[in-house]
């Protein structure tokens, strides 16, 4: 597939959010994580989280898909609060939301076929024959064809996740969600996924929230940073303004992750 | 003035942590007979378990019920001599095997091999982030991980208790034939006389108690674990334990239960 990386769309913050955190409290134990989160994420944007190791990025994710409860505050998905939602309507904002998880997280047990087939088939998504046309769809558009009779455990690292992004995709989601999508990967690997990510907005229109630590590839596909600090958002902007962005801690994290320290 | 909380002690922690993990348990068994009920029917799940729990634990059940018969048979013998009524011998032996040995030696080690597996599987799903997977594409991880398990242990247990019983009765008649010199017709002529169908139920009953203990405490100690692999490694052990003494706990109370009916 071509991996050169798409125009990126203007956001547009007039737009209703997609999604939107609002005061949202979560603790583990003793340990509070945030402490009154708001953010908002627009159509079409590739919004990348920043924050130091720890701090709740991937959590987020998790409290999104219903995965984890919140303690307090309101989180809405397409208008809807979800924190509030029934099992079954948690099913229905998980067809329009996927998840990238950091390791891939393909069931061990079936193969290739059958993992990116998985939600398909709980999502009562075609028939057989659209089913498999779909699997070998998907599988070219992350690069991997012909590998629909592999395990996971006959895979790379990085072929791990670009499965992981089939399958995310595979039932055409409105929003993906990335944990790390680059961690411990080749720089090829690393550019073909930020590419994937960049291409995915591009062609389908899809809106994204990237976690990573990686700033190269955060500065890759990124339209607009929000980084977590202090248990709240403590900063959103887009691109350009996060790079010439002169708060000491912003400044500190993007320098820092481009591997030039200043004093 | 009031005297300032004092902090709780490591016995008081231990009553609260054991019934926090048996309030857990009983919700994990309240949903996955909500789930066992709900449409589809995860088949194809069952049957690879009914083959990994029934199917994978035959030869272990065979090689402990026939050790377990001959060697009640040689002691019920020999006690049995002082007493000029070694004849017989097959009576108890399978008097003891169909009620109490059969069931509790198949479940401990059937248990310790079937819960231990369930639980390293589903935790090194748990710490892989596959079961937060299962949810995040739409589907119940008690549905598809949990139900197909319990439905097996408790088809399956029952049948392998049968087929220790059956099998140590036949080491039981090795040893009896050998030592105190009956034919096997009169050994088996004994057993049937002995064997009333409220003993193959008795023991047959426990089974079934002891199968869903063994799939509910592998499922929940799998589903729960944290903390990597070390964390697999610990819920395993624990899960084995927790498993044996379930059984042992659970089979004083049903026999006393079963006695009573």
């Amino acid at each position: 597939m071509d991996l050169e990386l798409a125009t990126k769309p203007t956001v547009d913050a007039e737009l209703a959010p997609t999604i939107r955190f609002a005061g949202v409290h979560k603790r583990f134990g003793p340990k509070i994580i945030y402490s009154g989160l708001d953010l908002d994420v627009y159509p079409g944007e590739v919004l990348t989280i920043i924050g130091g190791s720890g701090v709740g990025k991937s959590v987020m994710l998790k409290l999104l898909l219903g995965l984890i409860r919140i303690d307090a505050g309101s989180i809405t998905a397409f208008g809807e609060e979800v924190t509030t939602m029934t099992p079954a309507q948690l099913t229905g904002v998980r067809k329009r939301i996927a998840m990238l998880f950091q390791g891939g997280a393909l069931f061990d047990s079936m193969t290739v076929a059958q993992n990116i087939r998985y939600p398909m088939l709980e999502h009562g998504w075609g028939d057989e024959a659209g089913r498999t046309e779909r699997v070998a769809e998907v599988l070219e558009m992350v690069g991997l064809p012909g590998i629909e009779h592999l395990f996971p455990a006959e895979l790379s690292g990085g072929m791990r996740k670009r499965v992981g992004l089939a399958r995310a995709i595979a039932v055409q989601p409105e929003v993906i969600l990335y944990d790390e999508p680059t961690t411990g990967l080749d720089p090829i690997n690393i550019r073909r996924i930020n590419g994937l990510i960049r291409s995915l907005q591009a062609r389908l229109g899809v809106t994204s929230i990237v976690v990573t630590h990686d700033m190269d590839s955060a500065f890759t596909v990124a339209d607009r940073f929000a980084m977590v600090r202090d248990q709240r958002i403590g900063y959103t902007g887009t691109r350009e303004e996060t790079e010439r962005s002169a708060i000491p801690w912003v400044r500190e994290f993007v320098v820092g992750g481009k591997g030039v320290l200043e004093d | 003035m009031s005297q300032p909380a004092r902090p709780p002690t490591w016995h008081s922690w231990a009553v609260f942590r054991f019934f926090g993990h048996l309030g857990a348990m009983c919700l994990l068994s309240l949903r996955s007979t909500r789930a066992m009920l709900r449409r589809p029917f995860e088949l194809n799940a069952l049957v690879n378990q009914l083959d990994a729990v029934g199917i994978g634990s035959i030869s272990v059940t065979i090689l402990t019920a026939v050790f377990v018969g001959m060697v009640m048979a040689l002691q019920f013998s020999a006690a049995l001599a002082h007493y000029g009524a070694s004849l017989y011998t097959g009576s108890l032996v399978s008097e003891g095997l169909v009620r109490e040995l059969g069931p509790v030696l198949t479940a401990l080690l059937v248990g310790g091999r079937v819960a231990s597996g369930m639980s390293a599987e589903l935790g090194s799903m748990a710490v892989s982030e596959q079961i937060d997977a299962i949810r995040a594409l739409g589907a119940d991880p008690i549905k598809k991980l949990v139900v197909p398990r319990v439905l097996a242990c408790l088809i399956a247990m029952p049948l392998l208790t049968l087929v220790a019983d059956i099998v140590g009765c036949l080491g039981g008649q090795i040893v009896v034939m050998a030592e105190v010199g009956v034919t096997a017709r009169f050994y088996w002529e004994q057993v049937i006389a002995t064997i009333q169908l409220n003993d193959l139920f008795h023991g047959l009953g426990k089974s079934v108690f002891f199968g869903y203990f063994i799939a509910i405490i592998g499922c929940y100690k799998g589903m729960t674990t944290r903390g990597g692999t070390a964390g697999v490694g610990m819920s395993t052990t624990v899960t084995v334990v927790w498993v044996s003494i379930s059984i042992l706990a659970a089979d004083y109370l049903l026999t006393n239960l079963f006695l009573a009916l």
